[in-house]
């Protein structure tokens, strides 16, 4: 549905991407700035790969990223599955549930956590991963439901367990992989907020790689400037790669929806 | 892959059969989703009820109604006024902002829309230090955008702006809440048909009764719920206040978190459980305010 474009949304768009691109192109020109402010090089890169935590840190985040996207699909898939079968009744409710996050206030849920969860719970780094699970959910749940209604599950559910495929087989082997870019945006919510989720991990004192960033920061502006760049650019590329890239399985739309 | 359901695609609400038999069969359909509620039991009640239970208690264990006094007085109260301003202001221009950029992508074909939407999901999840140093490099008193505007004739910085003011602030907030708003507003709009503007022209309309009696009310509803998440993000923004502010501004976040890190006297943690509680309170009214907006547009149609 490509129509004209008016004088109005002419300047709105350029408008729009002056305000988001200056302050990207400001901060490049920065961050090639060298010591001397007269020339411009890599240093500045250079300088925030030789640093103490870099892959450390980075290497945390992404396990932990790794951990609530499969948590995620676990806990996520057969309940939003059953709702859309036998569960229908309590749909209502459960999506009512998972807009909470939503309202609650992330400061707010992070003191809940520190003053409620046991020690043994809060002595590993991984607790993070469950609480991000609970911080995606609107996301993610919104993600998956849209994938399944665009199928017809009943049937192919039906015509699994006909064929003698017992209920786990059929969620792994028919119906994951036909709401494959419903699961895909659901898995890539939860990486993206994983990786870059700042204030549960620094109320809970751990160090991932969005609290690293923000201590390295202190000490060398223009490094952490490079940081930025690369952490805003790194992320959009991948973002588009996932988002344009052609499809494997299926004609789904879902991607637009969960992206 | 075709029978998707068409109206459940906006922010809009839907309308639902219930099941007539309910209470037949109750714990049996219930079975299945229990370790979903289990985990949402341990992972989010759980937290919230202890949260909750804190927030009434004095620093010997009696229940108390102190902290919430508290929180509305002095340097806390004023956190309170600061804090909603901000929200409100930062949502608004997000809002209209927004819907102006979606209203002019729906037009594009069908990748740019694609393109568009992953660069917005981008854009409306940064924050904290990167976010706040572009802004510097930007917009700070030596960003590039500042002295080209004052080669240009205008100096940003000679009346009272700095990044760190509150007008600084909303400025850098409007780096994701226009995306956020580009993100959750599209689909809305795309879900205008064409359709709907011919028959107002066939029928004899104007442009303007197309945008009074046709498009406004149609897009009320998700404008609305946007704005009001637009709203609830902001309020509830932590990374980039804190790593914008440096103590300069006093918003709600930033003073629970010195609260509860200990920065300030240590007896006044059942303090900033006070302040986040009264905060998710905040956001209950904001959505009840939407459900009764919701209501009342839902009569008038």
């Amino acid at each position: 549905m490509k129509k004209k474009l008016n004088v109005v949304n002419y300047i709105v768009l350029l408008g729009a991407t002056a305000f988001f691109v200056f302050p990207l192109i400001a901060a490049t020109e920065f961050s090639l700035r060298a010591k001397n402010a007269t020339t411009h090089n890599f240093d500045n890169y250079i300088w925030v790969f030789k640093q103490d935590g870099f892959k450390t840190t980075l290497g945390t985040s992404f396990r932990l990223a790794i951990l609530t996207a499969v948590a995620v699909l676990i806990l996520m898939v057969p309940t939003i599955v059953y709702l859309h079968l036998g569960g229908a009744r309590w749909k209502r409710f459960i999506e009512f549930v998972c807009l909470v996050p939503l309202v609650v206030p992330v400061i707010s849920f992070a003191l809940g956590v520190q003053t409620a969860f046991p020690t043994f719970l809060q002595s590993t780094v991984y607790e993070l991963s469950f609480l991000y699970v609970v911080i995606s959910l609107p996301y993610t749940y919104r993600a998956l439901d849209v994938g399944l209604s665009s199928i017809p599950l009943l049937t192919l559910v039906e015509a699994s367990r006909a064929s003698g495929a017992s209920m786990r087989q059929t969620l792994m082997f028919v119906v994951v992989p036909t709401i494959r870019s419903a699961v895909n945006g659901a898995i890539f919510l939860a990486v993206a907020l994983s990786l870059g989720e700042f204030t549960l991990a620094v109320l809970l004192h751990w160090d991932t790689f969005p609290t690293w960033i923000a201590n390295i920061s202190q000490g060398h502006i223009l490094g952490a400037i490079s940081l930025s760049v690369l952490a805003l650019v790194g992320s959009w590329l991948l973002v588009l790669i996932v988002a344009i890239a052609p499809k494997s399985f299926g004609s789904n739309k879902t991607q637009e929806v969960a992206a | 892959m075709a029978e998707r359901t068409g109206p459940q695609e906006g922010a809009g609400p839907l309308p639902q059969k219930r099941g007539k038999n309910k209470g037949k069969g109750t714990f049996k359909s219930l079975l299945p989703l229990l370790p979903f509620l289990a985990f949402i039991a341990y992972f989010l009640v759980f937290p919230l009820t202890f949260i909750v239970r804190d927030a009434f208690l004095s620093n010997d264990g009696h229940f108390t109604w102190l902290n919430f006094e508290e929180c509305f007085k002095g340097v806390y109260g004023h956190s309170f006024y600061v804090s909603l301003r901000l929200s409100f202001i930062s949502a608004m221009i997000g809002a209209v902002a927004g819907s102006l950029i979606a209203s002019a992508i729906v037009k594009t074909g069908s990748r740019t829309r694609k393109a568009v939407a992953a660069t917005s999901s981008v854009l409306a999840n940064t924050g904290g230090v990167p976010l706040a140093f572009m802004f510097l490099a930007g917009f700070g008193a030596e960003g590039l955008v500042t002295k080209t505007l004052k080669a240009l004739g205008w100096n940003i910085y000679g009346g009272s702006f700095t990044l760190f003011s509150e007008t600084g602030i909303i400025l850098v907030y409007c780096f994701f809440q226009i995306p956020l708003m580009v993100l959750i507003f599209s689909p809305a709009l795309e879900n205008v048909k064409p359709e709907l503007r011919e028959a107002n022209d066939s029928l004899g309309g104007t442009r303007i009764s197309y945008f009074s009696r046709i498009a406004v009310p149609l897009l009320f509803p998700a404008f609305l719920s946007t704005s009001l998440l637009l709203f609830a993000n902001s309020f509830s923004a932590y990374a980039t206040a804190r790593a914008m502010t440096a103590g300069t501004l006093p918003l709600m976040p930033l003073l629970i978190g010195n609260l509860v890190d200990g920065n300030v006297l240590a007896n006044q943690e059942h303090l900033g459980h006070a302040m986040a509680v009264s905060m998710i309170g905040v956001s209950i009214i904001v959505m009840g305010v939407y459900l009764l907006v919701l209501r009342f547009s839902k009569v008038r149609s």
